[in-house]
């Protein structure tokens, strides 16, 4: 159709009534013509308008060809069927409600995970040009028995990789932080970005104001003070105010500012949302790294990771060659400093191309696969939705039996009558995308806090990747719930159906309805399965005991932001701040750590009479004061802890834990036994001192709370070095953590000396974030399948109900003959049995198939669990139980008299 | 009447043609547009009023005629029909096309006559 065309069309569609009556007089006239040659030609008056009218034919046939082009035929037939449909469900509320809400569910479900695992895993980053051809670099090598993955890595590697390999036209350093920024009341601890000058030439996005720094302010060993900000930032803290050149305290440092990115720009973030982007070059001597002088030449601190982009025609593999012969390169050049790193024939190094979003990463954790999977069962309860529906649009088929056999008998089409079920269905799943997505942005609102880094936007009314998602969800559901049972309906026996008559006695079992049913019953028993698994699993998390009792446990960040004390000084700021921190009211005992709780601390360890420490496994090292093991609540279980005796001048001494001293010693009484520790790379083991062993304390887990390998051992930070910066913490006496929280952020902080920064944060959360991937996939597996549960009652609810309604003339009958009110009872109740029944033996097994692959996603739990699969079953066969119940009990009720009558 | 010939089919897809290249000559209302050709066919082309004014109708939305209410000479209200400029072009394809199909039809029947 040409433009010209369609405008003509339209005008005719508005004046379409102007044109039937025109048309009727322009026919009149033909007549009036035709009538009078015939008359000349010898007719009579009236035989010549009779047959002037019958050469004419029909009319009405012809004004109907004529109306087709006036306006546009099939889309007024599509409007047309959308009308009828809508009149239809406004017919039956009942239904329409529940097909809407029902969907509703089943599409929000997968509406609320894809928004997630899109905003996790799948989303190019804004302005990314090209986003297919850019990876970040990970690595790889095998110790022990352990294949370990990560992509964090010194800036010597980075700097090793960029001039070893050939496959890539862009490198960039990207390292993320949290440090204080601005000065007095106003500082708050920000998401701040080190990012090499290369790190924008990865975006096409022109800085909102300003520029970007280049390369000649990104270099060793400390690049150029400057800073860019984020749109966002500079909008909240400046609002939108000219910045340029204006100085901003970032952490220990003070930076110009020279530009502000783009609405929108985050980089490549993993987590928040960084507000500010400084050279990546001046992050070591901002967070006042003793090695801000050395970094780039070291290989022994892992604090950034490489973007790459591929040149073009150069494939993965290709690549991933190339970066692994750089990678055992770099190795040999770090192991020249460094003789522990392990030899190449041993670890196997690999260097590899992953995604951006490190939970699509090769290091994924737990969460990412428990999301996955998550993502399937939310797909599973849309399909147990759609069976659900298809169940409603089949039994409302049939009670639309008589009516579609009447219209067939009129003379519609099939194909037509088709197209209208069609346009019901997607009419309804149109509905059930919007109720979808209501369900889904309150759902992610509740799932955001488990699921999303903090600060992370969920508003899905612009978010079109969802909204398709959504719309693509609802399309597949027509298509599953409302094509069969259309073309059931109207392939119905005309004459039979028309001969039933208004009353609709015979009662018919329908086999397709009642596939549905088992397989939705199947379904929700087999997602219950899985969702008592998770909870099984996570129950055993929650009891593995943690050698500590984080629960009144406060972890202070002592951050001196360019302070320059003297190891001297920096003992006594260290001491006074210990002090304080003991004298705070509510708190019962304080202690310093060499760092966070649950950081990774390894040195060089030797015992004497072991040959290599390091193939037992990894040891972890604690430098604390002697409070430490009140603090924690961490007991001695033999032997004594640290004293203040244990000083600078006492002979060295260490606390191990029970599994190492077991692993080490093993049948040996491990007091008095000797460890070599050496903090120092370059220097031997075997010339360090001898920290003899005074005492063993319960296992303690700092890394992974079900790891096994619970080594630790603990040195008093006084004998190592009194002057390290260290961070407090402190055990709460029993009452409310939050007040405690600001009373002792408030004391610490009016403590610190210069521009000094205190972060105060309860242990408990910590704790709580390493059981996370467990409570995740307990928390949605329990949701899913409570959901999958309740439409699969509705549905049971539904079919028997509709069943009882069919059956009451035959009900009534057996009534009148005397049944009993226990014989209908159990009769209908049977039929609800036979269908949980069957429902629940098919979902065990599937279950029993399917727990194969999420046995790797339970701790601890055996997937063939016998008291999960029965207690499954049994809420099931409750559940089918009480949805018959209430239809069972109307089936009681019916009326003898009503059934003989209609006789 | 007696005498009329009979009546051949209208040539699928020549109707319009046929319209196209009566309404060349003039403004006609839809009665004169049958005669017209009823009469140039000497009686062997009939068009249908069922067909004439569902194809008048399509015309205009094509674009190609154009109409106006009109006294006839006889003092009747009618209905009277021209030729656009893109229903002259339209007129000048179909032509040629029909001239083209015509001569490769008579072409074929030749020789299989001979």
């Amino acid at each position: 159709m040409t433009p010209r065309e369609i405008w003509l069309r339209l005008t005719a569609w508005m004046r379409r009534d102007d044109l039937s009556a025109e048309l009727a007089e322009e026919v009149q006239a033909h007549i009036d013509l035709l009538a009078r040659d015939f008359e000349q030609e010898g007719m009579s008056r009236a035989d010549a308008v009779a047959a002037a009218r019958k050469q004419l034919g029909n009319v009405a046939g012809l004004r109907e060809a004529s109306r087709d082009y006036w306006g546009f035929p099939k889309i007024e037939a599509v409007l047309q069927d959308l009308r009828y449909a809508f009149r239809g469900l406004v017919r039956s509320p009942g239904f329409a409600a529940t097909v809407i809400i029902t969907l509703g569910l089943g599409i929000g479900a997968n509406a609320a995970m894809f928004a997630v695992i899109d905003r996790l895993m799948l989303r190019p980053f804004p302005y990314m040009r090209a986003p297919s051809t850019v990876s970040e670099v990970y690595l790889q090598v095998t110790s022990g028995a352990r294949r370990s993955t990560w992509g964090t890595v010194p800036y010597t590697r980075f700097l090793d990789l960029r001039r070893d390999t050939r496959s890539f036209s862009q490198y960039a350093a990207v390292s993320e932080w949290r440090l204080a920024v601005g000065v007095g009341q106003a500082t708050r601890v920000r998401k701040v970005a080190g990012v090499s000058a290369s790190f924008f030439d990865f975006f096409d996005a022109a800085p909102e104001t300003g520029r970007y720094f280049g390369v000649s302010e990104d270099v060793t060993p400390l690049g150029s003070l400057v800073a860019v900000l984020s749109h966002a930032f500079w909008q909240s803290e400046f609002g939108g105010r000219d910045v340029i050149g204006q100085q901003l305290q970032v952490g220990s440092l003070l930076y110009a500012i020279i530009g502000v990115a783009p609405e929108g720009f985050v980089g490549t973030v993993n987590g928040r949302v960084p507000e500010i982007f400084i050279p990546i070059t001046t992050v070591p001597a901002n967070i006042d790294r003793s090695n801000s002088q050395t970094y780039f030449t070291l290989y022994n601190w892992d604090w950034m990771e490489i973007m790459v982009r591929r040149k073009p025609g150069v494939s993965e593999a290709a690549a991933n060659t190339d970066l692994t012969s750089a990678y055992i390169r770099s190795r040999n050049a770090q192991r020249a400093t460094n003789p522990r790193v392990l030899p190449d024939s041993v670890a196997k190094p690999r260097a590899i191309l992953g995604a951006l979003r490190s939970a699509a990463g090769p290091d994924a954790g737990l969460e990412s696969r428990v999301l996955l999977w998550v993502t399937g069962v939310a797909g599973i309860v849309l399909l147990i939705a759609c069976a659900n529906v298809a169940n409603l649009m089949l039994t409302r088929n049939m009670r639309r039996r008589r009516e579609i056999a009447v219209r067939l008998a009129l003379g519609v089409s099939r194909r037509r009558l088709v197209a209208q079920f069609i346009m019901e269905g997607l009419l309804l799943s149109s509905l059930g995308a919007v109720a979808a997505l209501l369900v889904a942005q309150w759902a992610g609102i509740a799932i955001r806090s488990l699921l999303l880094p903090e600060g992370s936007t969920f508003n899905l009314s612009s978010d079109w990747r969802t909204i398709g998602v959504a719309g693509a969800c609802a399309l597949a559901a027509t298509l599953l719930t409302v094509i069969a049972p259309a073309f059931l309906a109207t392939r119905s026996d005309l004459a039979a159906t028309m001969k039933a008559g208004a009353r609709e006695g015979t009662y018919r079992s329908s086999r397709a309805r009642s596939a549905l049913l088992v397989m939705q019953g199947a379904l929700s028993v087999a997602l219950l399965v899985g969702a008592g698994l998770f909870v099984r699993s996570l129950n055993n998390v929650l009891k593995i005991p943690l050698g500590y009792d984080a629960s009144t446990v406060l972890d202070m960040f002592l951050d001196f932001r360019g302070l320059t004390l003297d190891s001297a000084e920096r003992v006594v700021v260290q001491r006074r701040l210990l002090a304080t921190a003991q004298t705070i009211p509510g708190v019962e005992a304080a202690a310093r750590v060499n760092s966070g709780l649950f950081r990774t601390n390894t040195a060089a360890l030797r015992v004497p009479g072991i040959d290599s420490v390091q193939r037992l496994g990894r040891f972890n090292f604690q430098l604390t004061t002697p409070d430490y093991f009140r603090v924690m609540r961490t007991r001695i279980l033999r032997g004594r802890g640290f004293t203040d005796a244990d000083g600078t001048a006492a002979p060295q001494v260490a606390v191990v834990s029970e599994a190492m001293s077991r692993a080490l010693w093993p049948g040996e009484d491990p007091l008095g036994q000797c460890l070599q520790v050496s903090f120092n790379p370059g220097t031997r083991s075997e010339s360090a001192p001898c920290s003899t062993v005074i005492g063993v304390a319960e296992d303690a887990a700092y890394q992974d709370v079900t790891d096994e390998q619970r080594f630790v051992y603990y040195l008093a930070v006084d004998q190592v070095d009194p002057s390290l910066f260290s961070a407090i913490i402190v055990r709460m006496r029993e009452g409310k953590i939050e007040e405690g929280i600001e009373r002792v952020r408030r004391a610490m902080q009016a403590a610190m000396p210069g521009m000094g920064f205190v972060v105060v944060r309860p242990v408990q959360e910590v704790v709580d974030d390493r059981r996370r991937g467990w409570r995740l996939g307990a928390t949605l597996f329990v949701a899913f399948g409570g959901l999958a549960l309740v439409v699969a009652a509705v549905g049971l609810y539904g079919v028997i109900g509709y069943n009882v309604a069919q059956r009451m003339h035959e009900l009534g009958v057996r009534v009148a003959l005397g049944a009993r009110s226990s014989s209908i009872l159990r009769l209908v109740l049977s039929q609800g049995l036979a269908f949980a029944a069957a429902g629940v033996t098919i979902g065990l097994a599937l279950a029993l198939v399917a727990s194969r692959w999420i046995e790797p996603l339970l701790y601890k739990q055996s997937p063939r669990d016998p008291v999960t699969y029965a207690a499954v079953g049994a809420v099931m066969v409750a559940v089918a139980l009480a949805a018959s119940a209430v239809p069972a009990f109307r089936a009681v009720r019916a009326d003898p008299n009503r059934a003989l009558r209609s006789e | 009447m007696s005498d009329s010939p009979t009546p051949a089919p209208i040539l699928a897809g020549t109707l319009d043609l046929l319209i196209l290249k009566t309404l060349s000559v003039g403004t006609l209302h839809g009665y004169a547009i049958a005669q017209h050709i009823k009469r140039l066919s000497r009686d062997v082309l009939r068009i249908e009023e069922g067909s004439l004014y569902p194809a008048l109708q399509r015309m205009k939305v094509k674009g190609w005629i154009a109409s106006e209410w009109k006294k006839s000479p006889t003092g009747r209200k009618a209905r009277y029909y021209k030729l656009t400029a893109a229903g002259r072009k339209q007129l000048g394809e179909e032509e040629s096309d029909f001239e083209r199909s015509v001569a490769a039809i008579t072409r074929v029947l030749r020789r299989a006559d001979s």
